[in-house]
């Protein structure tokens, strides 16, 4: 027996009782040290059985003294652990829901079994039942003591749940109302509802939820509110048990007055009229009084792009405004307001900045911004900043964020930080696979960020050069059947001054005949295509700056080698393509190009060659008749068709035109609806001359181009084989609407995958005589589309036709079409 | 198999550790990284780990591996700071975080970091050896930060005839002077803020051209009197005279 107070220097420290940890485990735990001094009844013991307790692995703790030798003694620390759960029982629920109260109390066995833990776990049943309208739920939990095989204490649970009835509402009954009648009454509570005598309602269940039914009350007041009771209130609310089943609720309210609006005059307003206040307002004077609208066209929190007052200024360059309306009298149940407003001093940006480009370079980041350093404080140019960015395509357009940074309200400034994520934007291809009758192996390379300047330093590789914003391209494909080389690069702002982009592409393709013979590629029937593109753009200012005025000058040299096919006529010959292409297009398109939920995109081009047969004296006339007589099964004329043809075609004459609208509407939140329409005609200059038989349009299938170097465009129509609604070398005019639904499944940074049902329909023909552009092949359908950054996009859509082919027969109900790296 | 080979598949830590302080002294940073690896764990809590921590730290360093060798030298010189290594590890430390800095032109949060590790180790050793390099280590990562300043403040000059707003550059040459008082770039800094003030007044709508010729010829003052023997002079003295010549006539007018 001891004294408090005295100290003792501690010789041993043991440990007795009933636990499975060490005695060392405990002892370093504890923090009580041999040698050291303890009082008794003094801080360290106390703090060691705390320590011992937060462990929650006691059921009790002592420590003792023992031993007292002059000023030394040994300490004692008895203990015995929890008991830990052997089994669990429950009964009164389905046995599917066994595992889920198990993980969600954290009841598998080897627990703890804590006094806590029983308590919480009742209340967490108690209340979840309670939730789903259980309102009479019991919860009993019983524990028993066991000892198991290794003769260890343990216990085994039993829980019962009983659920009772389920509660419903039979009745909301309502006293004091007298101006507004119970049935509105009992709509605005949005929650909790009667039990209710229309079969059809079964969204909304007559279930009683307490923390639903408090937010209801709130309604109530605030639609008393909306209403001009502005002094409305709740007396009292109660609960009537009217059987096991039902119940009733009686809610006592009292009414006040109702008031409306009196003067409503603006105090402190410099920069807008009063008039234009009262027109974004929309509040007159007479009106009922409504608490809650006059807040919400104030500040509006529920919309942060409201048309309220507090945006009206807040993003023309107020950032530091504030309003405040005040009732300045309410005689007569009218109230006169005065709405006070401190405008501050207009924002101006002070430091702009980035931060998280680790890999793109600050000068191809800051030409694109539109905060920039002393400009006023706008909201939409922040948006548009984002947007833009965003279409760069080199960051994660979800995780653009804008940060308002120092905001100072003493010299009007404020400073905006950009936060972007870099995203892979190169793309490697390597893939082998068989197609077109035999083994096609394709090397794609394209760098979208490359940096060229940085091309002879090593220290740059990692893995390539990037962070100008150029890019660059690279691809080799081929088969037995055909090889093509294309090399392209270009750089979006030249000479960095302005957005005027150059753009070059360097091509060359060899394609061969099949041998029905060897059932190979014939070698010794070839056909090349040589071309060279130069290209540049500018972004215009007017008539908006979403605009793109683009020309190029391409040339494409295609040489034939015993080439004969239904088209060409002349098998040995060469053609010459020199055009010059000028387009225009406005891109409003929102921030992620992968997937946009507004905004609109429109591209109209034209691509002409020379009126050579104007000036070169060549009388095709004649040369026409000639061949309109000549019959080519004969040998010798068939010959003669090919001079004639070699000579149409020498140096091709054309024009074609393009149009191509998109447009993007946000229906919902997440669904977005894509209307689109196409329209593209290829003409020649002299009728007699003829149309060219390079540059047409291929309709039908998935939309992609194998290899397309002879200038032809194939336009996606799903539900119809591939090019299966143009004429075998393709058409001269084409149409095409379409309308897509889409909806995200996720839009991560990882990948951004959304569905798609579409409608299309579209049509093709050679001349415009047979033209009608409602003559169409429709077809309806619906896919999916992923796109991850390292592979590009990738889709499947499954398209249902509805027409006949043009050659009359049925198609297959069904066409399944996969998407590759195409980017809509 | 090797020795090196055998000693790595081994269960004989006093052996890697000789072994790796071997390969250490061979400068064989790649070996003995392996080894000490492997042995870090085992000696924890012994009078060989002072030892073992700071090689494996200044192998990684060596192998160029900087964000981690950063990591244990600063691991070091808090678990031994009483050790004869202490003040190269928090020297190397630092030097790694300067490594790690990337060019001016992208994001500087590793140079920001790189120059509060090095101004640390000035404060902490001020009369290190290290001292003058650690010094030269700060200037050049602070040149960096004020080139990036710079460089964007210039791009603002640049695009201006495409943005039509040159009071960006203006604004960011007088947030640059006011940031970086000591620096190397000021004398451009100068002559572009009278050049951006220049383009701004001659394409200036009519009611606010006198105020911005005004403040043009106000910053080539500035820019003449501080470096009057610029090589930028001629050019802004040619400028500076047509500023004057429309002045005159915007007086004479009104």
């Amino acid at each position: 027996q001891v004294e408090g107070g005295e100290t003792y220097t501690i010789k041993e420290i043991t440990v007795t009782g009933n636990t499975n940890f060490s005695a060392q485990t405990i002892i370093a735990y504890s923090k009580l040290r041999k040698n050291e001094e303890i009082q008794v009844g003094g801080e360290k013991i106390a703090n060691a059985v705390k320590t011992l307790w937060k462990s929650n692995l006691f059921s009790s703790i002592d420590i003792y003294i023992t031993n007292i030798e002059g000023n030394t003694a040994d300490l004692e620390i008895n203990l015995s652990d929890l008991p830990e759960l052997k089994d669990l029982t429950i009964e009164g629920v389905k046995k599917g829901k066994k595992d889920e109260i198990i993980s969600e109390n954290k009841l598998q066995s080897g627990q703890k079994v804590t006094e806590n833990l029983i308590a919480t776990t009742r209340n967490y049943l108690t209340n979840k039942y309670k939730k789903k309208g259980f309102l009479n739920t019991k919860v009993r939990i019983s524990t028993s003591k066991v000892i198991d095989s290794v003769e260890k204490e343990r216990v085994n649970m039993h829980l019962v749940i009983d659920k009772g009835e389920k509660v419903k509402i039979k009745d909301i009954n309502f006293e004091g109302n007298e101006k507004i009648a119970d049935k509105k009454l009992r709509k605005a509570m949005r929650n909790t509802k009667r039990k209710s005598l229309n079969p059809l309602r079964i969204l909304k269940r007559s279930k009683y939820i307490e923390d639903d039914f408090r937010t209801d009350l709130v309604s109530v007041v605030d639609y008393y509110k909306e209403n001009g009771y502005r002094d409305a209130r709740i007396i009292s609310d109660s609960i009537t048990y009217l059987d096991d089943k039902t119940i009733s609720l009686d809610i006592k309210v009292e009414e006040g007055e109702k008031y409306t609006f009196g003067k409503i005059s603006f105090v402190g307003n410099t920069v807008y009229t009063d008039r234009q206040l009262s027109n974004v307002l929309q509040i007159k004077e007479g009106d009922t009084y409504n608490g809650v609208e006059l807040r919400e066209r104030i500040a509006d929190d529920t919309n942060p792009d409201a048309d309220d007052l507090t945006n009206l200024y807040q993003n023309f360059g107020y950032m530091f405004s504030t309003i405040n309306p005040v009732e300045v009298s309410a005689e007569g149940n009218v109230i006169d307001m005065e709405i006070r407003i401190s405008e501050g001093k207009p924002a101006y940006f002070n430091n702009v900045t980035i931060t998280g480009n680790d890999v793109t370079n600050d000068h191809v980041i800051y030409r694109e911004i539109r905060t920039r350093p002393g400009e006023l404080y706008r909201k939409t140019n922040i948006i548009r900043t984002i947007r833009e960015l965003g279409q760069l395509g080199y960051f994660d357009a979800q995780q653009i964020t804008p940060n308002i940074l120092n905001p100072n309200p003493v010299d009007g400034t404020l400073d905006v930080e950009y936060s972007v994520v870099e995203q892979g934007s190169s793309q490697i291809q390597l893939q082998g696979g068989y197609g077109g009758g035999g083994f096609i192996g394709t090397l794609g390379l394209s760098f979208n960020n490359f940096a060229i300047k940085d091309i002879f330093k090593k220290d740059a590789y990692k893995p390539v050069p990037r962070g100008d914003g150029q890019s660059l391209a690279l691809r080799l494909q081929a088969s037995q059947f055909f090889q093509t080389y294309s090399f392209s690069f270009s750089e979006p702002w030249l000479g960095g001054k302005k957005p005027f982009q150059l753009s070059t592409s360097l091509s060359h393709s060899r394609q061969f005949l099949y041998s029905p013979q060897t059932r190979r590629a014939d070698k010794s029937k070839s056909f090349n295509i040589t071309g060279l593109t130069f290209g540049v753009s500018t972004r215009l200012a007017k008539p908006d700056d979403y605009f793109l005025l683009s020309q190029a000058i391409s040339y494409q040299h295609y040489d034939l080698q015993n080439y004969n096919t239904g088209l060409f006529t002349f098998g040995n010959g060469t053609s010459n393509n020199l055009s010059y292409t000028i387009g225009l297009s406005r891109n409003s398109l929102t921030a992620d190009p992968i997937y946009p939920t507004g905004g609109s995109s429109f591209n109209v081009s034209a691509k002409l060659s020379f009126p050579y047969s104007l000036v070169n004296g060549v009388d095709y006339k004649a040369l026409k008749e000639e061949r309109e007589n000549l019959d080519p099964t004969v040998p010798a004329d068939y010959a003669r068709i090919g001079e004639i043809d070699q000579e149409r075609f020498n140096w091709l004459e054309f024009y074609k035109i393009k149009f191509k609208a998109d447009w993007y509407q946000a229906l919902t939140k997440k669904l977005v609806l894509r209307p689109s329409l196409e329209f593209g005609f290829l003409g020649a200059y002299n009728n007699d001359r003829g149309v060219i038989p390079f540059e047409r349009f291929f309709v039908g299938g998935d939309g992609l181009g194998n290899f397309s170097l002879d200038g032809r465009e194939v336009v996606q129509l799903r539900g119809y084989p591939n090019q299966s609604l143009s004429s075998q070398d393709g058409a001269s005019i084409y149409n095409k609407f379409s309308l897509e639904l889409r909806y995200p499944i996720t839009l991560g940074a990882q990948a951004k995958i959304f569905a798609l049902t579409f409608l299309e329909a579209g049509s093709s023909v050679n001349d415009f005589k047979d033209f009608d552009p409602f003559k169409l092949k429709r077809s309806a359908g619906f896919g999916l589309r992923i796109f991850m950054p390292a592979f590009g996009l990738l889709g499947i859509d499954f398209g249902h036709a509805f027409d006949n082919l043009p050659d009359g027969t049925a198609p297959k109900k069904w066409e399944t079409h996969f998407i590759i790296g195409q980017q809509f | 198999c090797s020795d090196f080979q055998k000693t790595l598949k081994s269960e004989d830590t006093a052996a890697k550790f000789e072994m790796a302080t071997e390969l250490y002294e061979a400068e064989n940073w790649k070996k003995s990284f392996r080894l000490l690896d492997q042995i870090l764990q085992k000696y924890r809590g012994k009078p060989q780990a002072e030892k073992i921590t700071f090689m494996h730290a200044m192998c990684s360093y060596q192998l160029g591996d900087y964000y981690i060798s950063s990591y244990h030298f600063d691991k070091f010189r808090d678990s031994y700071p009483q050790s004869e290594k202490a003040e190269e590890a928090a020297f190397l430390a630092a030097k790694g975080y300067y490594f790690n800095s990337p060019v001016y032109s992208k994001e500087q949060k590793e140079t920001v970091e790189a120059i509060e590790k090095l101004q640390m180790f000035v404060n902490s050793y001020p009369s290190s050896q290290y001292l003058s390099e650690a010094n030269a280590l700060v200037k050049e990562l602070d040149f960096k930060l004020e080139k990036k300043a710079f460089e964007i403040a210039k791009q603002y000059n640049i695009i201006g005839g495409y943005t039509g707003d040159y009071n960006a550059s203006i604004e960011s040459f007088n947030n640059f002077l006011l940031e970086f008082p000591g620096a190397s770039l000021r004398e451009g800094a100068y002559y572009y803020r009278f050049d951006s003030a220049y383009k701004l007044a001659i394409r200036s709508v009519e009611y606010l051209k006198e105020k911005r010729v005004k403040d043009a010829i106000g910053y080539y003052n500035a820019f003449a009197k501080a470096y009057p023997n610029s090589e930028f002079m001629e050019e802004a003295n040619v400028h500076h005279e047509e500023l004057q010549q429309e002045l005159n006539t915007l007086t004479t007018k009104s």
